[in-house]
């Protein structure tokens, strides 16, 4: 296991598209919040700006995040790289775990870095601007670790997604269009014919609820969220190991 | 060694593969002959477990693939020489196949050597030509130091002196006691390869023997004459049942010897200007062999 985890790293690492990728999606959401917090108002500037800046952006990493799960496995079929790498581990299980291990790992990584890049630079940035000292905010930390790992479930839930497809762009759009279409249109025509807010039953929704710094009252709460959203990952994940195992390479 | 035992592979109601049994012995290249589409690499997918065969098995020294722990060190597999990321570089791309199965990157780059790649281990797959790609195909099927070898059309696209390198690669591998089974649809390639071939079309076996017996059984012979006299020469032999063609200068005697045409000559007092016996190309040999088995095969439907 730990040679077939060494050998999906160095996949990984070695294909410059998701190097390139991996950079687009820290550096993006790091630099809109680096640099809302050098050019905002002081004196809009309070104990839940930084935190909130980098959360906010948080679900365009994630998204990015998601988008590297869905390379990892996709670029194999479309390459034809799949075949050698089920010659040389024969056991489909294992293949689908070493790689959900290690973009699940890259996935914590980047998003650990944006939390810990954002922080760091943007409160130096904050220190050197003309504003009083500022508390710590307490939903900061959970919100942070909420966002790592997101970034881990989302990358599993492209890999998923792209095991299914086997196709690049088709993974992508899925991966894509389901936060920002599908759970809306679904959600809101339930609302409207149920006359109830659905959006925490949207396994999407639900997960990025999970980022936010101040949470709906009426939701699962912040780990309730996320776990649910985990949940439907897990599922659509036993399907995409299922079909792995039992469809022709 | 390979053992397949009646493996069987249908994709919807389309028999790919018809309960094909054949062995590859250690020590010979065994050559994987059949016309396109007649299930050659789908067999070998089954073989390897790419492919889920419907029934059947294949086994490597006793053991199915799905079995093996470690399979690189005990099967090398080059199914299409394009199967390597455009993008990575050739010693990237074998160290990943090597890390998989617990390799140093030391092997890597022993391998590199050994195809002849080392100049071009840094550069990307992607720009790499049909004849280095295959050469990196065979580094990834040498990492392991195999004792089967499992090799789909090699030769394709390849150019006369990169199929001699396969050719050379392919003996020393059998001179060392590996089990070696590699296709093609050609049989003139084959000749110069293999020792030994499994004949197949339409996905079901056609016969299993060495190359040579192949070759006399179904490669066509006629004795070619020239004579001053050919004229009487030819009425003699059609008098004796012979089947002959007759051209301007020479003619063509089939279904006999040549030393048959020599004593009709002689006995009838004729003067041979030549007396040499044909055979039919490799091609003829392997096309009616298979013909009865071609799924596409060519029909001339006269309307009435």
């Amino acid at each position: 296991m730990i040679a077939t985890i060494r050998s999906e790293w160095i996949k990984l690492r070695t294909v410059r598209s998701n190097v390139t990728t991996a950079i687009v999606a820290t550096v993006i959401s790091l630099a809109i919040s680096l640099l809302s917090v050098t050019f905002m108002g002081e004196s809009n500037i309070d104990s839940g700006t930084l935190p909130g800046l980098i959360v906010g952006w948080g679900p365009v990493a994630v998204l990015l995040i998601g988008v590297i799960g869905v390379l990892c496995i996709t670029q194999e079929y479309s390459q034809g790289t799949i075949r050698l790498t089920l010659v040389a581990t024969p056991s489909r299980l294992r293949v689908y775990l070493a790689k959900a291990v290690v973009v699940a790992t890259v996935g914590a990584a980047l998003t650990g870095a944006i939390v810990l890049l954002g922080n760091v630079v943007g409160s130096a940035i904050i220190d050197a601007r003309d504003v009083p000292a500022l508390d710590s905010n307490p939903d900061a930390t959970p919100a942070f670790l909420a966002m790592i790992l997101m970034g881990t479930v989302v990358a599993m839930l492209g890999m998923a997604i792209g095991a299914l497809t086997r196709n690049p762009p088709s993974a992508i759009t899925i991966l894509v269009l389901w936060p920002l279409l599908v759970e809306g249109i679904v959600g809101g025509l339930i609302s409207l014919a149920l006359d109830d807010d659905v959006a925490r039953w949207m396994p999407f929704q639900s997960g990025l609820i999970s980022l936010s710094l101040e949470l709906p009252e009426d939701g699962f709460g912040r780990w309730g969220s996320l776990g649910y959203f985990a949940a439907w990952v897990l599922f659509v994940s036993l399907i995409a190991e299922r079909s792995l195992k039992r469809r022709d390479a | 060694m390979i053992t397949v035992e009646g493996l069987t592979k249908k994709y919807g109601s389309t028999v790919a593969v018809d309960n094909l049994s054949f062995t590859v012995e250690p020590g010979v290249v065994t050559g994987f002959l059949g016309p396109n589409g007649s299930g050659k690499s789908t067999t070998m997918r089954c073989m390897i477990g790419l492919d889920r065969a419907q029934s059947g098995r294949a086994l490597f020294d006793g053991k199915p693939y799905s079995s093996l722990r470690l399979p690189l060190h005990e099967v090398g597999t080059l199914l299409d020489a394009g199967n390597a990321h455009a993008s990575r570089t050739a010693r990237n791309h074998l160290r990943w196949v090597a890390t998989s199965n617990g390799m140093p990157v030391k092997r890597v780059d022993e391998v590199l050597e050994i195809v002849g790649l080392q100049q071009v281990a840094k550069k990307r797959v992607g720009q790499f030509s049909l004849g280095m790609k295959q050469r990196l195909g065979i580094a990834s099927v040498l990492l392991g130091d195999p004792r089967v070898v499992i090799l789909d059309e090699p030769a394709n696209g390849l150019d006369p002196e990169g199929i001699r390198w396969i050719r050379e690669m392919l003996r020393h591998l059998a001179t060392r006691g590996r089990a070696v089974l590699v296709s093609s649809h050609l049989l003139s390639e084959m000749a110069l390869i293999a020792d030994s071939l499994v004949v197949i079309g339409k996905g079901r076996l056609i016969e299993q023997c060495t190359v040579d017996q192949f070759i006399s059984r179904h490669a066509k012979k006629w004795v070619v004459v020239r004579s001053p006299q050919l004229g009487t020469l030819v009425d003699l032999a059609r008098a004796k049942g012979m089947q002959v063609v007759t051209n301007e200068n020479t003619a063509e005697v089939h279904g006999v010897e040549s030393a048959v045409v020599g004593e009709l000559a002689a006995g009838n007092g004729i003067v041979l200007h030549e007396l040499s016996t044909q055979t039919g190309s490799l091609e003829d040999a392997f096309l009616e062999a298979t013909a009865m088995s071609v799924e596409y095969h060519g029909r001339s439907e006269a309307p009435e």
